[in-house]
């Protein structure tokens, strides 16, 4: 049998806000073991912390941001990303194909003028 | 008795001379565009929201195209406006 083709993804995760620091770590193990549970790697999670959404969702004003890194064979992406539509607590989502984990999140700042 | 010219005068005082931009970008040696990196975004919409023009920033065709993606996302995720009231 031909070898799994597998890759690495980023993801962004909107939870919703209003949630316990309980139910919250509850809905991010649902979104992790959706991954894992298809045979997917988690390679590391960020919490990026509660923040002021741009516009309104839903009725909702603020969301808690969370950014992952996975691999996940990707015969099995299509079935991860259904999921995150039947989660509720989850306002937004967006994964991506990237080339690599980075060690932090920064960014360099163009310098003008 | 010999004038020398010079090829292009300079112009003269008071006549507007376009400045040409350069890509900031290009200048910062930033490869990639980043949806995450609102400070940079942000410098690239209007007070409304709006994306701004390459004739207006200077950025180069091959990276608007990459900011104009990057905005998007950035959009979605509504980390940036898609319209600002105030």
């Amino acid at each position: 049998m031909a070898k799994q083709q597998r890759h690495l993804y980023e993801g962004m995760y909107i939870l919703s806000a209003t949630l316990s620091d309980d139910a919250r770590q509850k809905a991010l193990e649902k979104i992790t073991t959706g991954i894992t549970g298809r045979s997917g790697e988690i390679h590391k999670i960020f919490d990026q912390g509660r923040r002021k959404l741009a516009y309104e969702i839903n009725g909702r004003r603020e969301g808690h941001y969370y950014l992952l890194y996975f691999s996940v064979p990707t015969k099995q992406m299509a079935d991860v990303c259904k999921e995150y539509f039947l989660n509720e607590d989850l306002i937004r989502f967006l994964t991506l194909r990237t080339e690599k984990v980075p060690e932090k999140i920064e960014f360099k700042s163009l310098e003008q003028e | 008795m010999s004038t020398t010219f010079s090829r292009r005068p300079p112009a003269p005082e008071g006549v507007f001379v376009k400045k040409r931009k350069s890509c900031p970008f290009t200048a910062a040696g930033i490869k990639h565009i980043d949806y995450k990196d609102i400070n940079t975004l942000t410098q690239f919409i209007t007070e409304r929201g709006k994306i701004i023009p390459r004739r207006i920033t200077g950025v180069s065709a091959y990276y608007q195209r990459h900011l104009s993606k990057a905005i998007k996302k950035a959009r979605h995720m509504a980390l940036l406006p898609f319209v600002s009231e105030d």
